[in-house]
């Protein structure tokens, strides 16, 4: 479900809307410098540790991992802090990761990322960590992605 | 988010972007890149036919094979003529190292890591500086020489000869050095000095690391990447390349480990020779990455052999017993191309024939640790011939762990003799070689020391030299030893103590300020006080330049055109200049080489004509091509027949122009090259005819018997100090860093994931210290101390530590002993004994954004 912005002004409130205008000129050269649409990728309630939900963002070319850790995680949101998304592109040469004990692992050149540290290469060629999915919450429980944080792999522009 | 800014667009060059060829700078792989540079305020457009990729950039990139142009690979930088360019720096399509535009974290940061003033590169070295009024002064090069050669001259002067001049200097490739830096270097000092107390970058004298392969008649660099994927087996011996030349592993190890290379084993092997996918035999105490991935893939297919810190060399001898107790070696091949004089006294002392081989293999087990099924399961893998009868081709690559071990000689020497006994040099999908570490492009004239103890050795300790109190004018380039030297911690307190010696001296009532009385006072002063006048040339105020009295800054890699060959090829390739230095760095060859003329000034001003001609070395230098086409008239007659390739110089390049290497562009040329029909002509593979002696034949050597651990070491291993001291400590790099620290002390994307340096333990001695992910631990002993953040696990067995050598903020070396090889003056890096504690309290900070998962966990 793609929401409008009005929509989703509606739906998170306006604190949220800052990140999702950040793209002055000023901003240029960093992540989130795009206006990038909001969309419902999952609800904290239906959330089970450890096990992730797939989905696309921010267009059907490129996939995105829900996954809620059990344990705080830097950008996590929901109670726990715990919940993050990132794009399952490896940074590396573009194959998808797979969420696996607790961390992402890419099944080409074995590129480790930590999703509790923006997913940070913690092993492997990746020059950077897989980009990570801003998240909002609404109150009824539902999670918005609304923005990318780094380059997805196989683009020059996220969108 | 994260902590670093990160980007969700990046610029795309446009059509008229200028384009250069080049070779990432890091490590011993030496991965293609291309480099497109074009003035800020344009850019390209989506379409194939708008941008200089020539890729259609409006759908998403395959993965695999597509354009890779991640964040790392752009930034922007500033040219002499003052204006703005983008770089981006992509791994090449067109490379036969990095296929399908693989490349490594490291390589991947080749664009931030280039300098600009606006980033965090505006750390490098502008202008020369002097240290007057203890502070660094900017001065201009003509003084800053004219000091330098003031006082280089008053030394040699009154002494006579240079023995008081020491040098430690770079003598590799890549890392913005390459041929022409290393000739330049190597004529200042040989042809215009002539020093003989000069130290290589990682280690304390001028030496092979590998005479006991060199001096068999195989150079370390003899196989190509190609074998790496045609091997039947490949053995890892104290080498980590998913780590340390993680493209090498991806696109030509591992494939083999998947089997993936059937159809070129096939192309390269006999009529009928069985071809399987690849065996890995991985020889390490810890269970390193390169391991655990192939484990991952196939464990029936890898095999661990760990064997007790300084013993592989008896490992090897054992594995080639076996060899020759079953057999598995070719009579003729050693009849023909191996001195069978020699090999008697091989059989005898190394391999033991005369000893009952259960008594034999019961004595090794005890030594090594290693079983005695492990050992014989390794022989099989190693030599044991294949169904048909067809010789078993393997490749056996070493690297730090057998170089840096105790006893350096007999290690290499074990090493490659128990590859050669299995007739696995010289034919495809074997060799026996180095992985590497750097690149290489080492061209000078003739040297110190010839070679190891049996050849005019062993080189003279320059380390001990200094901190005894000898020399006067101390000249580091390239390097940063209060890091990276053994024993680094009592390094650092003599040099500091002797360079502020002279320091005290000259400021007493003031330095003068006319040169000349400046250099006569120094001059005074080293001799009143037993002090050290050092200098530093590098690229930043490197913790060594922090107590030097001169600092030279040095220009980079990009900022010249310059040529190396990897190690995995020895592919030589032209790296372009595509930017500018900062401010007044120069290039080695071109300090050097106006170091001479300003030595040659002040000899021709006394009318002694002879001894400025030897300073003139370089007046003919103009352009960086000059001083490669000199060194490269260095070697010898290489217009000789392919069978003779063994007489050459591993990196001779005699007859190849830059025009020529702008021509081949990435495919490069293979060193030795050779003159064929007045043609440069590569050498795939080195030794299928002849090996490198006088005679052709390779030439066996006889191993020390095991005679336990070297007074500095044992000293650890008896009454309370065994207790005091309960840990064997190894060392190593990361990933991460690998190669790159000197630029990745300052980028943020590596920082963030390094901020400290590391120890390794495994979780039974954690548990049992009470330590977990992410405390502080102090290690030491009596050499040193270093804080390292905790990381656990199974990487290191119970009672072994790792821990990580050359970061910025604190090194492994400060623990490390003074313990050389007597036979080569090379050190043992990576084996003592230490004591580990807690340190009390945390950093949550530290805690909350370093990841701590384990790294040699793939399943």
């Amino acid at each position: 479900m793609v929401l409008s912005r009005r929509r989703i002004v509606q739906v998170l409130g306006g604190v949220t809307m800052a990140s999702l205008t950040g793209a002055g000129k000023a901003q240029f050269w960093f992540a989130p410098s795009l206006t990038y649409p909001a969309i419902k990728v999952g609800n904290v309630n239906s959330l089970k540790n450890n096990d992730p939900v797939y989905f696309n963002y921010p267009d059907a070319r490129s996939q995105g991992i829900l996954v809620k850790l059990g344990r705080p995680a830097i950008g996590g949101v929901g109670r726990d802090r715990d919940i993050v998304a990132f794009s399952a592109a490896c940074t590396h040469m573009g194959c998808g990761v797979q969420y696996k004990g607790g961390r992402f692992l890419c099944p080409c050149h074995y590129t480790m990322f930590d999703p509790a540290k923006a997913a940070a290469v913690y092993q492997g060629l990746a020059s950077t960590g897989l980009p990570q999915i801003q998240l909002g919450v609404a109150q009824n429980g539902d999670i918005f992605a609304r923005a990318v944080n780094g380059l997805i792999w196989g683009r020059v522009k996220n969108i | 988010m994260s902590n670093i800014g990160r980007r969700d667009a990046l610029p795309i060059p446009p059509t008229n972007a200028e384009v250069k060829n080049t070779v990432c700078q890091y490590c011993t792989v030496g991965c293609g890149y291309k480099v497109y540079t074009w003035p800020v305020g344009s850019q390209g457009g989506l379409a194939a036919n708008q941008n200089a990729f020539g890729v259609d950039l409006r759908n998403p990139q395959n993965p695999l094979g597509g354009l890779v142009y991640t964040e790392t690979m752009h930034s922007i930088v500033t040219r002499r003529d003052g204006r703005q360019y983008h770089v981006v720096i992509v791994p090449a399509n067109d490379s036969p190292i990095n296929y399908k535009r693989d490349h490594s974290s490291r390589g991947a940061t080749n664009a931030i890591a280039t300098w600009s003033d606006a980033r965090a590169t505006k750390e490098r070295l502008k202008y020369p500086l002097l240290r007057l009024g203890d502070q660094f002064q900017v001065i201009t090069w003509d003084e800053a020489l004219t000091i330098l050669a003031g006082v280089a001259k008053g030394i040699r002067d009154k002494d006579g000869n240079d023995d008081n001049i020491a040098v430690k200097a770079f003598d590799h490739g890549g890392s913005g050095a390459g041929f022409e830096n290393n000739w330049g270097v190597g004529s200042l000092f040989f042809k215009g000095f002539s020093v003989k107390h000069i130290a290589i970058h990682n280690r304390p004298a001028y030496n092979s690391e590998v005479w006991g392969s060199r001096e068999r008649g195989v150079h370390e660099l003899n196989y190509d990447a190609i074998d790496a994927r045609v091997a039947d087996t490949i053995v890892l011996w104290g080498a980590n390349p998913y780590e340390t030349a993680s493209v090498f592993y991806t696109e030509h190890m591992q494939p083999n480990i998947q089997g993936a290379t059937l159809e070129e084993k096939q192309k390269n092997f006999s009529k009928g020779e069985p071809a399987e996918a690849g065996y890995l035999i991985v020889i390490d105490p810890r269970r390193i990455s390169s391991l655990t991935i192939a484990e991952t893939i196939a464990k029936e297919r890898t095999l661990h052999l760990r064997p007790n810190l300084g013993t592989d060399y008896i490992l090897a001898n054992a594995i080639a017993r076996v060899m020759w107790e079953r057999k598995y070696y070719d009579q003729k091949f050693l009849q023909t191309r191996t001195d069978m004089a020699k090999f008697e006294e091989y059989k005898e002392k190394s391999l033991k024939a005369a000893t009952p081989y259960a008594q034999f293999m019961a004595d090794v087990e005890r030594i090594t640790g290693v079983k005695r099924a492990d050992i014989e399961k390794a022989a099989d893998w190693i030599a044991k011939p294949k169904a048909g009868g067809f010789a078993r081709r393997t490749l056996t690559i070493y690297e730090k762990g057998i170089i840096w071990n105790m006893k350096n000689y007999d290690q290499v020497a074990a090493i490659v003799q128990m590859a050669v006994l299995g007739n696995n040099v010289g034919r495809a999908g074997t060799g026996c070689g180095r992985l590497g570490g750097h690149q290489e492009g080492y061209v000078r004239p003739s040297s110190p020391t010839p070679g190891s103890i049996y050849n005019g050795g062993p080189p003279v300790n320059v380390d001990k030299y200094l901190t005894d109190g000898k020399g006067k004018l101390y000249w580091v380039i390239g390097t940063n030893p209060y890091l990276s030297t053994p024993n680094s911690q009592y390094f650092r307190k003599r040099i500091r103590e002797r360079t502020k010696a002279l320091s005290d001296f000259l400021g007493q009532a003031g330095e003068p300020g006319p040169t000349q009385e400046l250099v006569a006072k120094i001059l005074e002063g080293l001799d009143a006080t037993g002090g050290l006048f050092m200098v530093v040339q590098d690229l930043y105020l490197t913790h060594t330049a922090q107590d030097a009295h001169l600092v030279l800054p040095a220009s980079a890699w990009g900022e010249a055109n310059q040529t190396s060959v990897n190690c995995n090829s020895r592919l030589l390739r032209l790296y372009e200049k595509f930017m500018d230095p900062p401010g007044e760095a120069k290039q080695d060859w071109e300090i050097c080489k106006l170091m001479g003329l300003k030595m040659a000034e002040l000899y021709r001003a006394e009318g002694k004509e002879k001894e400025a001609a030897r300073f003139e070395f370089g007046k003919n230098w103009r352009t960086d091509e000059d001083v490669f086409l000199d060194g490269g008239n260095s070697y010898p007659n290489n217009a000789i027949p392919a069978s003779e390739e063994a007489t050459l110089p591993a990196e001779c390049y005699k007859g190849v122009t830059y025009a020529f290497l702008r021509q081949v562009g990435q495919q490069g040329i293979r060193t030795p090259v050779r003159i064929e029909n007045g043609k440069p002509v590569g050498t795939l593979r080195r030794y299928s005819v002849k090996f490198g002696t006088k005679d052709g034949k390779f030439s066996w050597y006889a191993t020390d018997d095991w005679e336990g651990y070297p007074a500095e070491v044992a000293k650890y291993l008896e009454g309370d100090m065994a207790q005091k001291y309960p840990f064997w400590m190894t060392t190593g790099r990361a990933q991460a860093v690998w190669q790159t620290m000197y630029n990745d002390r300052f980028l943020p994307e590596k920082t963030s994931l390094l901020p400290m340096p590391y120890v390794e333990i495994s979780p039974q001695d954690a548990q049992r210290l009470g330590l977990k992910n992410g405390d502080l631990a102090q290690v030491w002993n009596e050499e040193g101390n270093a804080t390292f953040v905790v990381m656990v696990t199974d990487s290191v067995s119970p009672g072994l530590i790792f821990t990580m050598m050359f970061h910025h903020l604190g090194s492994a070396n400060n623990l490390t002993p003074g313990y050389t090889d007597p036979k080569t003056t090379i050190p043992w890096y990576k084996g003592t004994r230490v004591a580990i504690r807690k340190i009390r309290g945390s950093l949550p900070d530290l805690q909350d954004t370093t990841s701590f998962l384990q790294q040699n966990k793939f399943d």
